[in-house]
C-alpha cells in the first residue's frame, strides 16, 4: 500500500491521526485489535520504530491498550472519549473562527440548515 | 548511532582502504546499533561497496573494525554464522535447481531453516524443481531473499538488493523484509540509489562521498537538524544571510535547505518542511561529478 505522507508532520503523528480517524468513523470499534507493528511496517513500508511510536501515543491517550502477549486493542470508551475531546476542540478552536465567518457573510444557522435539507432532497 | 555505546553491531574507527593511489575509504568512523535499519547512500564509486566488503571480511583494510564483536579479517568463519548478505550481482549458478539451492545452504549454514525458506517461497511463483536460469531477475532476488531470511542471523547486509527490479518486486521485497524478517534484535545495512523508496524504512542515514562520511545521523536527528523553507522573493536575501546548504527555484519562490538553524528563525521566512532524503542527498553531494 502506498501512502502519501505530508512532510510538515512526523509520520508517527500522521499514523496516530489515521487510527484516531478510524476509531471516530467506527471502522475500528472498541475491543478491536490493531494490526501488529510488523504488519503495519510492512504494509506502509515504514520502519517499525515509527509504528511503535504511534501506538505508544495512542496508549498514552488511553485510546489503545496493550494486552500482554496478544497485542494492541482499542479500549472500551475510546470513541466516546475521542468524540468528547474532538467536540471540545471544535468548540474551542474551530467554532469561533467559523462563527465569525458566518457573521461576516450574513448567514444564519436556520438558513444554513434549510440549505442542507434542500441539498438532500435534490 | 550514538557516539558512545556499549556493544554496537558494527564499530569502525579510521577505516581506510586504498586501491593504488585511489582512497576508496578515507578514515571513516561510525557505530551501528542493534535493531537499526541503516541506509548507506552515496554516488557511484563513493566507497559503499568497499565499506560493505570490509564489514563482511571480503577485503583487507586499514584501521579498526569490529562486527558483532569479531574482527572480520581474522574471524571470518565465526562472523559468517551471524551475518547474511545479498549482493547486487547474482551469484547463484544458473544450472542450480531451487530445491538444490535450499539443500546446499542447509548443508553449509548451521542457522538456516529449510522449512522457513520453503514457507517464504510458497508466497511466490517459484517452484522447487525450477532451475535458476528459468527464473526472471525479480524471481532470482525473491529466491535470494527467501534463502537469506531463513537464516537466523543478527546482521543482514544488502548491496543494491533491488537493482533492476520493477516496482512491484521492489515493494514486495521491502514488505517481506519488514513483516517477515526484521525485529529489534536484527540489524540491516542497505545501499540503494532508490532512496525515496526506503527513506521511511530507515532508522539511520549515512551519506558517503569520495571515501568519507558526509553525514551520519539517526532519521530523527536528520528531521531536527535539516529544514526546507519556501521563501517569497522579498525575504530571499534574509534567507541567504543564514547560509543555506542549497537553494532552488520553484514557481518564482526560492526553496532553501538549512542545517541546524533554529526553527523559530526559519518560520519567519516562510513555510517549513522536512526535506526528503533525496533532496538532502543532492544538496550534500553538490559538485561530486563536476
Amino acid at each position: 500500500m502506498s501512502i502519501a505522507w505530508n512532510d510538515s508532520t512526523p509520520i508517527y503523528r500522521q499514523l496516530r491521526d489515521r487510527v484516531v480517524a478510524m476509531i471516530l468513523d467506527g471502522v475500528l470499534k472498541q475491543g478491536d485489535p490493531l494490526p501488529s507493528v510488523r504488519q503495519v511496517a510492512g504494509d506502509f513500508q515504514i520502519n517499525p520504530i515509527t509504528v511503535s511510536k504511534a501506538y505508544q501515543e495512542l496508549v498514552d491517550e488511553s485510546l489503545v491498550e496493550k494486552r500482554r502477549g496478544l497485542g494492541m486493542y482499542v479500549t472500551e470508551g475510546a470513541r466516546d472519549a475521542l468524540l468528547k475531546s474532538e467536540r471540545e476542540r471544535f468548540l474551542r478552536e474551530e467554532w469561533p473562527v467559523l462563527s465569525a465567518r458566518l457573521a461576516r457573510l450574513g448567514l444564519d444557522l436556520k438558513q444554513l440548515m434549510g440549505e442542507s435539507k434542500n441539498e438532500e432532497r435534490k | 548511532m550514538t557516539a558512545q555505546s556499549m556493544n554496537p553491531v558494527v564499530r569502525a574507527r579510521s577505516l581506510s582502504k586504498r586501491y593504488g593511489a585511489m582512497k576508496a575509504l578515507d578514515g571513516v568512523d561510525f557505530d551501528i546499533e542493534a535493531g537499526r535499519i541503516v541506509g548507506l547512500i552515496g554516488p557511484n564509486g563513493a566507497g559503499k561497496t568497499t565499506a560493505l566488503k570490509a564489514i563482511l571480511g571480503l577485503t583487507d583494510f586499514e584501521g579498526e573494525l569490529s562486527v558483532l564483536g569479531f574482527d572480520p579479517r581474522k574471524q571470518r568463519t565465526e562472523l559468517m554464522e551471524q551475518v547474511c548478505f545479498i549482493a547486487d550481482v547474482a551469484v547463484l549458478p544458473r544450472w542450480l535447481r531451487v530445491r538444490e539451492a535450499i539443500e546446499f545452504v542447509g548443508g553449509v549454514h548451521p542457522r538456516f531453516s529449510p522449512e522457513k525458506c520453503r514457507a517464504f517461497l510458497a508466497h511466490t511463483k517459484i517452484e522447487p524443481g525450477m532451475r535458476v536460469r528459468e527464473l526472471s531477475k525479480g524471481m532470482i532476488v525473491q529466491l535470494h531473499l527467501a534463502l537469506v531470511m531463513a537464516i537466523d542471523a543478527k546482521l543482514l547486509v544488502l548491496d543494491e538488493p533491488t537493482l533492476g527490479l520493477d516496482i512491484l518486486y521492489r515493494k514486495s521485497f521491502y514488505e517481506s523484509l519488514l513483516s517477515d524478517y526484521f525485529d529489534e534484535n536484527k540489524t540491516i545495512i542497505v545501499t540503494t540509489h532508490q532512496v525515496e523508496e526506503i527513506e521511511h524504512i530507515l532508522t539511520d542515514l549515512m551519506f558517503i562521498q569520495a571515501g568519507k562520511l558526509a553525514l551520519s545521523a539517526t532519521m530523527d536527528a536528520v528531521g531536527e537538524r535539516y529544514a526546507e523553507v519556501m521563501v517569497n522573493p522579498d525575504k530571499a536575501e534574509a534567507a541567504r544571510a543564514l547560509k543555506p546548504l542549497n537553494e532552488r527555484q520553484i514557481f518564482g519562490k526560492s526553496i532553501f535547505l538549512f542545517d541546524g538553524i533554529e526553527r523559530s528563525r526559519l518560520a519567519e521566512l516562510g513555510e517549513l518542511h522536512k526535506p526528503s532524503v533525496a533532496d538532502l542527498f543532492v544538496a550534500t553531494m553538490k559538485g561530486t561529478y563536476a
